[in-house]
């Protein structure tokens, strides 16, 4: 019994670092720009078919060395660009964030649909990036999730490091507190907009990556994140990191306990349970801004 | 250092500033009075790439920055520094200094001038740990201006630097306005009624309705009864 908690523990805990890394990136759009990104959840897929395509097909020198390295400057590119050609033209119309919703929402069911028709409707499966077991003591840890577990908790430092003490950090957190303030500095506020999104595209990707080799490439498997990303969002706060941060692994802890003692099918009514109950309570969530 | 000819500004349908023309000269200290809200602030923030729809002609130095981007009057050395502050409520009064020197043109000369917003608010100094969002208003509005001369910009316009704050600060903004004056910068404050202020200034205007309906010397205004009474409050 005991050693069962111990595995669905370590289980919930592995889940919310890779929970948390996917949700900070949509509450750091939703913190700086005010439009929530609906297509968020199709932009993990993108991650699991781009680790696939260069290691099946492609079989790159490098394996998931190389899929990582290239992926960020592929989800820099992809997300900037988004950016720039979908949602920026939007927003000198009053109502924009309404417009960015409905606009995500449609690209996310035109992305989801057209996985479907490039990779077909099967799931597909990455290789583990590594295989293995680690005992410590009675426990036993696969090392693929250690490793996963390493890389979103160094996904995570990265970023916050970068928000923090880097020109282009200080600006996002200017842009997301005072928008008037920061054009008044000198801001450029529309290149911070898409480089803020370019940075969100790049941590779910990378969750993408990072999950889809755990589980499956699902075509249709990006509702399910999307309203994962979204429950932590709102349950955190909207905008706030550090909310997120906390909900991600309540989340994770949450869905593992549940799964393991109601069973799987369970989990998203007990997590929307935990988010309508909070907003009843707390209607800016865990720790956001009233 | 700064001509402006026939400039008009809109907000969606309402036209703010009608045929504005005026200039400031290298070195000067000008005030703008007149009533609230008969376009001012607005005045300012057109020079500064703040306002959308603009009509007209801006020179800052011989080039036209009317309807440059933001961002790039600020690189010029244009700052604006807002009646409302407009700080980064959840950040220190050091990062907002910081982020005062964002600009291109302001980093080379960032510690400099982070020297030279010491010595001139001391008190701020003290406090550089403290977030903005908890300072009175009149810290806040030095901190706002500190973070105007972090830009390093030459042409500083200032929005009601003294607008609801106590006497005392009053007294203390006008101080420092005169100090950053004698470094050489130009001066272009929007203001209703300050009497130390007009002491300093080389030069006065007055809007209303949009429209400039007075400039001269402090002397000028001082001398005409009408606009002793009614914007000078003497």
């Amino acid at each position: 019994m005991f050693l069962e908690i111990v595995d669905v523990f370590i289980s919930g805990l592995i889940n919310g670092s890779v929970y948390a890394l996917m949700a900070v990136g949509l509450t750091l759009v939703y913190g700086v720009t005010k439009a929530f990104n609906f297509a968020y959840g199709s932009f993990y897929n993108l991650g699991g078919y781009f680790a696939w395509l260069l290691l099946i097909p492609l079989t790159v020198v490098g394996g998931y060395y190389s899929v990582f390295f290239l992926a960020v400057p592929f989800f820099f590119i992809v997300g900037y660009l988004l950016e720039k050609v979908l949602i920026a033209p939007l927003r000198k119309y009053d109502d924009w964030e309404m417009k960015v919703m409905m606009l995500t929402l449609g690209l996310s069911l035109f992305m989801d649909f057209g996985y479907q028709s490039v990779f077909g409707p099967r799931i597909k499966s990455l290789p583990s990036i590594i295989d293995g077991t680690v005992e410590i003591g009675k426990v036993v840890l696969f090392q693929q999730d250690i490793v996963i577990f390493i890389l979103s908790v160094s996904g995570m430092l990265c970023f916050g490091w970068v928000l923090n003490n880097t020109r282009t950090g200080m600006a996002v957190q200017a842009v997301a507190q005072n928008p008037a303030g920061a054009q008044i500095v000198g801001i450029p506020k529309d290149f911070i907009f898409a480089a803020t999104f370019a940075i969100s595209t790049i941590m779910v990707g990378f969750g993408g990556i990072l999950l889809c080799q755990k589980n499956f490439v699902d075509p249709m498997g990006s509702t399910d994140i999307m309203i994962k990303a979204w429950v932590i969002t709102a349950f955190g706060g909207m905008g706030s990191i550090r909310g997120s941060l906390y909900a991600a692994f309540i989340l994770g802890m949450l869905e593992a306990f549940v799964g393991w003692y109601f069973g799987m099918i369970h989990v998203q009514i007990a997590t929307l349970t935990l988010l309508l109950v909070t907003l009843a309570i707390r209607p800016q969530g865990l720790m956001g801004r009233e | 250092m700064l001509k402006i000819n026939k400039l008009n500004t809109y907000y969606g349908e309402s036209h703010i500033l009608k045929d504005v023309s005026l200039s400031v000269g290298q070195g000067q200290v000008v005030i703008m009075l007149g009533p609230n809200g008969h376009g001012k602030s607005t005045l300012l923030k057109s020079i500064c790439g703040l306002v959308e729809k603009i009509d007209g002609r801006i020179l800052y130095d011989g080039q036209e920055i009317a309807g440059l981007p933001s961002e790039k009057i600020v690189n010029l050395g244009v700052t604006y520094i807002a009646e409302n502050r407009e700080l980064f409520p959840y950040m220190t009064v050091k990062e907002n200094l910081k982020l005062g020197a964002y600009a291109r043109s302001a980093r080379a000369s960032e510690k400099k001038n982070m020297a030279w917003v010491a010595s001139l608010f001391p008190k701020l100094m003290q406090r550089h740990n403290q977030m903005a969002s908890t300072m009175s208003g009149g810290e806040a509005k030095m901190l706002a201006i500190a973070r105007g001369l972090m830009s390093d910009a030459d042409l500083l316009c200032i929005d009601e630097p003294a607008l609801g704050l106590q006497p005392s600060y009053r007294v203390e903004i006008s101080k420092i306005i005169r100090e950053i004056s004698k470094q050489g910068k130009t001066v272009f404050i929007v203001e209703q009624n300050i009497p130390q202020l007009i002491e300093m200034a080389d030069k006065i205007y007055i809007m209303e309705e949009g429209a400039i309906s007075f400039e001269g010397k402090k002397e000028d205004a001082l001398n005409n009864e009408q606009l002793r009474e009614i914007f000078l409050g003497l």
